[in-house]
């Protein structure tokens, strides 16, 4: 397969495809860049003065806050997403009979479903739970929304431990619990490792929750500002594409660390 | 990026269940299930329920945290003679059309030509894979800027003198669903690009040489080899990306809002509406319940063909 040449067509979807993707994220760094009128003026589309206003304009303590917000709701979510779905991806993968399918089957359902059907009975119940306007309420609601989703996506990674490495560890007199913990956990540790990063990408993004369960903005993580800035009339085009930036940073860290994993382990499920 | 990617993952084992002799001591995991069982049942299974019970109360802002009153099929009705039921509905049908017809063939022809090794190959697959974990902000924001009066796109048009005026891509009843739909896909296409073409590389090499050697085109080994050997992963991504457009709500709110108008007002969005804008909870709780219904259909043609694949393959 390595020798495969590529001929005029492959070349020029790769051309389409590079222009597709490679042009917006040019265009975030470009924009950000730019001054305000720079952007309204299609004389200075390819040629302007470069100025970092957008940038010292947007670092502001809101955005600190903002920040620190996105990261307690991103980890937050990550840590009870991996308690919850790492023992029931385990236990679906070990265990045989209807429970389990019906398991299975709620979860397929589950992560399907839109986040719109959500966020109206989630609304209503943290409010008369008083949890309204919480950053609890807001992980606890990612959390309900990724556990599926990460549970599913974990179950081939246990599923492909060899059981015979459990049984040798419980002849040695070892219970389930220490079993799992000290023989299969370290087995599937690219896959815990790959949906961990997966999570937390998903849940740093998230801002469905964040715009309707906090009350005011004051409070809202990245996502959810810069989901209130673009919709807002007359947008200041630097300063938005200035917090995209900011926005996708720990992305960029978290996808250079991990992208190697993250490739393998998104095709695992989907191709034998 | 999006959550209803990866139940591809729940066909993926290939180790066989564990026989009938050693199941019996086995079934003590079942314990494993009860955290998540306890966690989702209060925060995915109520919250469904209580959905369920909102679509048929009247339930406002005034009476949120009250008793609601059961109005039956009063809000579907409602729904349905306002005619926005009805509207969304095809506006959904559209919107998903457009974005699995993109998302599926650029996602075939991107894995196709992304197969080859070398250096444009892996980097442009590593620029598609960070585009798609990218929050749905980021990338509906740049889009809406790209797409704007001023913007990249219409510049371009303009001066290669395509165009006299701008197109008006997210102002326009009929532009705006076509262009967010575009976004929707272009969010999609990575995602389906990497697994079609992790289930290419399954293909043996000595299968294309074959071909060659018997004269079979590009065109030829595409249709013959390639594609039937991908059936599988296909109805597995055609489901899923299904699913995203159907579920899609993110581009939405962030490039039109709904707007301009009601056009692009596809279910979700109509529920969300209804709910939060117009403080009509048991309203958007029926229109929500319509998409539901939508999305079960779709589950479980999945969960049967992901067991197909489990059991034959």
């Amino acid at each position: 397969m390595n020798e495969v040449k590529a001929g005029p067509v492959a070349v020029a979807t790769k051309l389409l495809l590079t222009l597709m993707y490679g042009v917006p994220i040019l265009w975030i760094l470009i924009t950000s860049v730019k001054s305000s009128a720079a952007v309204f003026d299609r004389a200075s589309t390819f040629v302007f003065t470069p100025t970092l206003d957008a940038y010292s304009a947007a670092i502001t303590p809101t955005l600190w806050t903002a920040m620190g917000q996105s990261a307690t709701i991103a980890v937050g979510a990550t840590a009870l997403v991996l308690v919850i779905a790492v023992p029931a991806a385990y236990g679906l993968a070990r265990t045989t009979g209807w429970l389990p399918t019906l398991g299975l089957g709620l979860l397929i359902v589950l992560q399907m479903m839109p986040q719109t059907a959500n966020v109206i009975p989630l609304f209503q119940i943290f409010s008369s739970w008083r949890l309204l306007d919480t950053t609890a309420s807001v992980i606890l609601a990612d959390a309900a929304l990724l556990t599926p989703f990460a549970t599913l996506l974990l179950r081939p990674f246990f599923r492909a431990v060899p059981p015979q490495l459990e049984e040798a560890s419980s002849i040695d007199g070892a219970g389930i619990l220490r079993t799992f913990w000290t023989v299969v956990l370290p087995v599937a540790r690219n896959g815990l490792f790959t949906v961990g990063t997966l999570i937390f990408l998903l849940a740093w993004g998230e801002f469905l929750y964040a715009v309707n369960f906090y009350l005011t903005p004051g409070r809202y993580p990245l996502s959810a500002l810069l989901a209130q800035q673009v919709s807002a009339f007359g947008i200041d085009w630097p300063g938005l594409m200035a917090l995209a930036v900011l926005t996708s940073l720990p992305i960029l860290v978290v996808f250079s660390l991990t992208y190697r994993q993250l490739k393998d382990g998104l095709t695992v499920g989907a191709v034998k | 990026m999006t959550t209803s990617l990866a139940p591809a993952a729940g066909r993926a084992g290939t180790r066989p269940a564990p026989g009938p002799r050693r199941r019996r001591p086995r079934q003590a995991r079942l314990l494993f299930l009860l955290p998540a069982a306890l966690f989702l049942g209060v925060l995915s299974i109520y919250p469904l329920i209580t959905l369920l019970r909102m679509a048929f109360s009247a339930v406002t802002a005034a009476t949120l945290n009250a008793d609601w009153a059961f109005t039956g099929l009063d809000n579907f009705t409602a729904g349905i003679q306002s005619g926005d039921t009805g509207a969304a509905l095809s506006r959904t049908a559209v919107f998903v059309a457009v974005v699995t017809v993109l998302g599926m063939g650029l996602g075939l022809g991107g894995a196709i030509a992304l197969r080859t090794s070398g250096r444009w190959s892996g980097a442009l697959l590593a620029l598609m894979v960070f585009v798609w974990a990218l929050p749905p902000v980021v990338n509906g924001s740049v889009w809406k800027f790209l797409l704007a009066d001023t913007g990249l796109v219409n510049t371009v048009l303009l001066a290669t003198g395509l165009r006299d005026t701008p197109v008006p891509f997210l102002y326009d009843q009929h532009w705006a669903l076509m262009a967010v739909a575009f976004v929707n896909s272009f969010a999609v296409i990575p995602f389906n690009a990497l697994v079609y073409r992790a289930a290419l590389l399954t293909i043996e090499p000595e299968v294309f040489e074959a071909a060659e050697l018997d004269g079979a085109g590009k065109a030829q080994q595409v249709r013959h080899i390639m594609v039937p050997s991908v059936r599988g992963t296909t109805l597995v991504l055609l489901i899923l990306t299904l699913v995203y457009g159907l579920r899609s709500f993110d581009f939405i709110y962030v490039m039109t809002y709904g707007g301009p108008g009601t056009a692009t007002n596809t279910l979700p969005f109509l529920g969300y509406l209804q709910a939060f804008v117009r403080y009509d909870y048991g309203l958007g709780a029926a229109t929500s319940v319509v998409a539901v219904a939508g999305v079960l259909v779709l589950a479980v043609l999945y969960a049967r063909s992901i067991r197909n694949e489990e059991k034959h393959g």
